[in-house]
């Protein structure tokens, strides 16, 4: 599975102004991940895991360095080519599940392939089958304010992987969980790894989340402290 | 750009906020209404002005000698053949009548007061006040009726009635006074008593006889339907080489104007509305907006493109306000048809009476007006609705999904 680089960054810094005191969020971070990992992005509050991430994922501009993304360069892209490169490459899995209140379940996990243009039998046919697949096929008409949290983040996640993404990437994704929904969603993850090859990057603070993952990477002060791999859980 | 799906989202928006979208949907139905409404009575009041001022012995075009308008005597009078017809499509012609209309003195047993004396052949005055007046007494019945008609008003000024004589002088085509006796054959009642205490009519042929002159000192000629232009006229000037041909906004240059600032009227009376109520539409948009800012956030996240959402507001806005428009159109034509028959001004009869017009007002909905108020409608909604998206698409993706 692994070979191929999907991440690459390269002395990325960035730089926040937090009440007029500028607050280095990364400092020279060196960093890839291989087709078919699955990465954790752990440390304490502050170390940079979740900018780490949202520069990765193209939802915050380095103020230096080089992020590639499957072959793709992202510092001079504009806001559109960004919005273009998500779409069609990654998947976001939200702490809070950003589900769209308006949308039932089945439509939320159908509207990144309608923003793809993919075909409406089409369509249906796969975000059914990834429903069913994270067992909350049942549930498919009910709208996001009439699901537990648990069954919120599966639809997070079918809506993530059902486009079949490059990358996975997952802030803080048992945030609002409890340990049971929690187990059972990195299991889910780390079948979507095994499986079909997703490559998953995870900003967490969360041990259980951290165990799951292959590759754990932790962060302090902006910069990778260690960078190991995990035994696999059974 | 996924459109079906953008319609469908803003769509469900348009449900997730039931209280306030109805709200903002009850104001703009409110507006539309009034606006609809408000332009129906202003072009009522537009057309009964033009309708009172082509009926008043004017006609859409009128050909008279040079300078009769600023000395109306028999002098400015000329020959017209006894043949002569007016050589206009039948189709485009509600019909003709030669006049003489002099200045006059008339006296009863008690008053005396100036009118206009107007000779006039009764079966063509279908196109006049006079055809459709309401008469106490008989009507005049041919050009050589010797008798005379009055306003009910000047009979009531006159301490006069039906069957009593008066007098009237006049000057002669000699430049003579004549003076002559007529009988009352009947009095007739107009909407307003402006008229009434101004003409006094007879026939043609009695006036000519009375002056001494086969002469008319004018040719009213009416047209189907209101047109604004009148090509007649370059063929009624070819003809009439030596006369003057006007056309009624030229004769009646007060209601002309009144006419063209009611166009404007309905213009200025639309933008009041509608600009109170782009501030209320830009307010509940831009609401909407910042309840979302996560929402939009994770759109853009999850990779819709800016102009996606862009065209997600403007969608929104779009549908409320065709919705809006659609139901308002719809009401306001609900009203027009129960006041259709009118509003009685009869209140008001003198001022009503000063603008020219009927004291019952009837509202005129055109189509044009509705397309107008339609078409403006949704394009202030649009650019209402720009700032409001303008502010959706400024949101960063990463600040929103933090909030």
């Amino acid at each position: 599975m692994s070979g191929a680089i999907v991440v690459r960054c390269r002395g990325v810094t960035r730089t926040y102004q937090d009440d007029a005191v500028p607050v280095r969020a990364l400092r020279g971070v060196d960093f890839t991940v291989d087709k078919g990992d699955f990465v954790s992005l752990a440390g304490p509050s502050g170390s940079g895991k979740s900018t780490l991430l949202n520069v990765i994922g193209g939802l915050d501009r380095p103020d230096s360095g080089e992020v590639e993304v499957d072959g793709v360069q992202l510092n001079d892209l504009s806001e559109s080519e960004l919005s273009d490169l998500r779409l069609s490459k990654m998947g976001f899995v939200f702490q809070a599940y950003n589900l769209i209140p308006v949308l039932s379940a089945l439509e939320n996990v159908e509207f990144i392939m309608q923003l793809q243009g993919v075909e409406a039998v089409e369509r249906t046919e796969r975000a059914r089958a990834a429903l069913s697949a994270l067992g909350i096929g049942e549930l498919e008409h009910r709208r996001p304010g009439e699901l537990s949290g648990g069954q919120q983040q599966r639809v997070a996640v079918a809506r993530a992987i059902v486009t079949e993404p490059v990358l996975l990437l997952a802030d803080e994704p048992s945030a609002n969980l409890d340990s049971t929904t929690t187990t059972e969603l990195l299991k889910l993850l780390r079948t979507l790894n095994e499986t079909r090859g997703v490559t998953i990057v995870a900003a967490t603070h969360d041990p259980l989340v951290m165990g799951f993952a292959k590759r754990q990477v932790n962060l302090h002060d902006g910069m990778i402290a260690e960078d190991s791999a995990n035994a696999v859980p059974d | 750009m996924p459109l079906k799906l953008l319609l469908q989202l803003s769509h469900r928006n348009l449900f997730r906020h039931k209280r306030r979208n109805f709200m903002l949907l009850l104001a703009i139905v409110v507006a539309v209404s009034g606006v609809t409404v408000m332009n129906s009575l202003i072009r009522g009041f537009q057309y009964d002005m033009q309708d009172a001022a082509v009926s008043n012995l004017t006609g859409h075009v009128k050909i008279l000698a040079p300078g009769y308008l600023d000395d109306p005597s028999i002098e400015k009078s000329f020959r017209l053949a006894k043949d002569w017809q007016p050589d206009i499509d039948p189709k485009q012609l509600e019909g003709w009548a030669a006049r003489i209309r002099i200045p006059a003195v008339i006296m009863s047993e008690r008053e005396t007061r100036g009118v206009q004396f107007v000779g006039v052949d009764p079966t063509q005055e279908g196109i006049s006040f006079l055809g459709s007046a309401a008469y106490r007494g008989e009507r005049l019945q041919s050009a050589a009726d010797r008798r005379v008609v009055i306003g009910q008003a000047l009979a009531e000024q006159l301490n006069t009635d039906v069957g009593r004589r008066l007098v009237l002088i006049t000057q002669g085509a000699d430049g003579l006074n004549r003076e002559a006796g007529f009988r009352i054959a009947g009095t007739y009642d107009t909407d307003g008593n402006g008229l009434e205490k101004v003409f006094v009519f007879t026939g043609v042929e009695r006036l000519q006889s009375m002056v001494d002159a086969e002469v008319v000192t004018e040719v009213s000629i009416k047209l189907v339907g209101a047109p604004e232009e009148f090509s007649i006229k370059a063929s009624l000037s070819a003809f009439f080489t030596d006369l003057d041909v006007l056309d009624w906004q030229e004769l009646e240059p007060q209601a002309a104007a009144m006419f063209v600032f009611a166009d404007a009227a309905i213009f200025i009376w639309f933008l009041i509305m509608m600009g109170a109520l782009i501030f209320g539409l830009v307010n509940t948009l831009i609401t909407a907006v910042m309840e979302r800012v996560r929402e939009f956030g994770m759109l853009r996240a999850v990779g819709m493109r800016p102009s996606a959402v862009v065209l997600q507001v403007v969608l929104e806005s779009t549908l409320i306000m065709a919705v809006g428009v659609a139901l308002g159109l719809f009401g306001g034509w609900l009203f027009i048809l129960w006041i259709g028959e009118g509003i009685n001004l009869a209140r008001w009869a003198e001022g009503v009476d000063m603008f020219g017009m009927r004291s019952l007002l009837v509202p005129r909905l055109l189509i044009q007006d509705m397309l107008l108020v339609a078409g403006m409608s949704l394009f202030f909604g649009f650019f209402a609705s720009l700032y409001p998206a303008w502010r959706a698409v400024k949101i960063k993706p990463l600040e929103a999904l933090r909030r």
